[in-house]
């Protein structure tokens, strides 16, 4: 299976108040947002592209996907100083794209991000699908440190990293998003990635918010949360206080899957697209 | 201050990922390093004593790189133990410093216990360090800057006054003690080439220190090159005290003795020291800490260092990092050339490095000081005259 699936995103560029956010647009239909995670479209992968995962997005709704400050020649990093900066910068992204309740899907650091977005204004938000979401601290569960193991190597080697983020780290699939020889514009969107996941996530442990889960019972959004069985930035333990928090909210445990599960399980987003179709009452 | 008791590169690296932040400190030895603490400090009381300009110290953390996380504690000792040098702290890392003026203070201190002779180096602080404070890496600039400011007011406003920055917020800002040396002991900042830097230093009148002393000199003559640039663009007289150069200095008898003797320590002190700050393994560079071109820049370069070819001959691998390893003819006058053509008033001698023991340092350190720096000061001096640099 190879990640690059040929189909090309719309990039375009969006002023946002005093930033720039880049954009990738697939498909047609009803909006789904899409919020990026730790290595994903936007990060390593090549510019203009959209995963398999995405594209299978793309097949049911018009797909939008910002990158977050500091990613993919995003501009604003320097104004983000704690959550309520990015809620508010999200907030004023989906004003300019007209995005009133919305289907989004969020994946790691993005997945942090559209809980905090979704408590804050619900109204944006119709329904949630968190990916391996970060951003939950449990106290007395150890996370290995993603900023550790991605400190970039003097001479080639991206193995630590892979084996943080992917299930199969010596496949096809993880080679080819996060290769060892990467080329010079990769390594640039790559660290230009790590900086804006930094901004936020270095704080020990790191893309942990001890105020998340006081704030989680007051999500109104259904939510459903999807965990890699093999994703060591997102232990089973985690993922299950996520769901004991938020009211009436399902996790599926996919398979063969480390925490770049869109990347490793594209199949995945029919899972996605079913929870947004279901009637309201099947959603819990 | 190295510790000197790790394994070769070679072997090293295939036990460790770096010599910084995840080196283990069940490595350190109190007691050895008691020992250490005492060598390191009369080598540099000895530079006093044959008669060098100053000494220098520096902060780093969690590492077996420099046992110094607390540089000032040393410039406390020497500052009691030496009378005529200037006592360089070079740096504190600001950005680790909540309040920094913490550093304010600790400065003004050395400053006034010293009699005046301190230069005040101040520093964002390697990338390690970020990993090891856990200080966010992508504010290590503008934290700086800010903090600098703080420092400079603290040192020359009087106080009490208040401080409203975006990182400090300090209501009442009013130090004792205050420093000797006014307006303030000079600003000495080193970096490995960044030119925000390098602008930085010219723009403010602050000495730039090139600290790259593991990457062969044509790396330190570009930033020579860009700072006296920099002090013309900003309107400035060049002064070449501000320029300093960090360098591995080995003397001996021959050419051959000194290379024999140096090479395994600065194999060491370069392959197995510098591990996790430069080399073929772990590189602790926070994101953020750079912008990612520079980044990708600087990984270039360190893969082109480390896969460069390694030239045969043992002298040429040696000079070509480390050309200050020779007799006293062939240092002083490799040292004039390099002084002369850059402009560099300030050298900052490496005279202890890696795992090189006590007595070759101290007979390296007696030749440098009596063979080779008489005569470089006084060539130096009457070139840069010349040149007009000295005013």
């Amino acid at each position: 299976m190879n990640v690059r699936p040929g189909v090309s995103a719309r990039t375009s560029t969006v002023e946002v108040g005093s930033t720039t956010v880049t954009m990738y647009r697939g498909g047609a239909g009803a909006p789904i947002v899409y919020l990026h995670g730790l290595c994903d479209a936007h990060s390593a992968l090549g510019a203009g592209e959209l995963t398999p995962f995405l594209s299978n997005v793309a097949e049911h709704g018009e797909l939008l996907a910002p990158a977050l400050p500091g990613y993919n020649g995003s501009t604003g990093l320097e104004g983000i100083q704690d959550i309520e900066d990015v809620v508010w910068h999200l907030a004023d992204v989906f004003d300019v794209l007209g995005l009133h309740e919305v289907d989004v899907v969020a994946h790691s650091l993005g997945g942090w991000f559209g809980a905090e977005l979704a408590l804050r204004r619900p109204d944006r938000v119709r329904r949630l699908v968190l990916i391996a979401p970060l951003g939950l601290h449990v106290q007395g569960i150890e996370v290995p440190s993603f900023f550790g193991a991605a400190a970039p190597r003097g001479v080639g080697g991206m193995s630590e990293v892979r084996g943080l983020l992917f299930a199969r780290p010596d496949d096809e699939v993880a080679r080819s998003v996060l290769p060892d020889d990467m080329g010079p514009d990769a390594q640039v969107r790559w660290f230009g990635g790590l900086a804006g996941a930094a901004r936020l996530g270095w704080k020990a442990p790191h893309f942990q918010s001890r105020k998340l889960s006081r704030h989680l019972p007051r999500m109104t959004v259904p939510t459903l949360l999807v965990r890699g069985e093999h994703d060591v930035l997102l232990p089973a333990d985690v993922a299950r206080a996520w769901v004991e928090a938020i009211h009436g909210a399902r996790l599926v445990e996919v398979g063969d899957a480390g925490h770049c599960l869109p990347l490793e399980r594209p199949d995945v987003a029919h899972e996605v697209l079913a929870f947004f179709s279901a009637p309201s009452g099947a959603t819990g | 201050m190295p510790w000197p008791y790790l394994a070769p590169p070679r072997q090293f690296l295939a036990e460790h990922e770096a010599a910084w932040v995840t080196l283990s400190n069940a490595n350190y030895d109190p007691a050895r390093g008691g020992a250490l603490y005492d060598r390191y400090l009369a080598e540099l009381v000895t530079a006093e004593e044959l008669g060098l300009d100053g000494v220098v110290v520096n902060e780093h953390h969690q590492n077996a790189y420099g046992l110094m996380p607390s540089p000032n504690l040393m410039a406390a000792a020497l500052a009691r133990e030496t009378s005529r040098v200037r006592i360089c702290v070079l740096g504190n890392a600001l950005p680790l410093y909540n309040p920094p003026t913490r550093v304010a203070e600790e400065m003004a201190m050395l400053d006034v216990l010293s009699g005046g002779r301190l230069i005040a180096g101040l520093v964002v602080g390697g990338g390690p360090e970020y990993y090891s404070t856990n200080v966010n890496p992508t504010e290590a600039r503008p934290r700086f800057r800010e903090a600098l400011d703080l420092v400079i007011q603290a040192w020359t406003r009087p106080g009490p006054f208040a401080f409203d920055g975006e990182y400090y917020q300090l209501p009442y800002v009013n130090p004792w003690p205050r420093p000797i040396q006014q307006p303030h002991p000079p600003v000495w900042i080193p970096g490995l080439g960044s030119p925000s830097t390098i602008v930085f230093c010219a723009e403010r009148g602050f000495g730039y220190m090139g600290v790259a002393y593991y990457a062969p000199p044509e790396t330190f003559a570009r930033q020579a090159v860009a700072y006296r640039d920099a002090v013309a663009a900003a309107g400035r007289n060049f002064d070449p005290e501000l320029l300093g150069w960090l360098t591995t200095v080995y003397v001996a008898d021959t050419d051959e003795q000194a290379v024999e003797e140096a090479a395994p320590h600065l194999a060491y002190f370069q392959g197995t020291l510098a591990a996790g700050f430069v080399g073929p393994g772990k590189v602790w560079m926070p994101p953020g800490y750079i912008d990612p071109p520079a980044l990708v820049q600087f990984l270039g370069e360190l893969r082109a260092m480390v896969e460069g070819d390694r030239p045969s001959d043992p002298r040429q691998a040696v000079w070509r990092r480390s050309p200050l390893v020779g007799s006293a003819d062939t240092v002083r006058e490799r040292l004039l050339a390099y002084v002369t053509e850059l402009g560099v008033g300030t050298v900052l001698a490496l005279l202890q490095f890696g795992s090189l023991p006590a007595e070759l340092t101290a007979r390296s350190m007696h030749l440098y000081a009596n063979d080779v720096v008489p005569y470089v000061r006084e060539e130096a001096h009457k070139r840069f005259a010349a040149r007009g640099w000295l005013t």
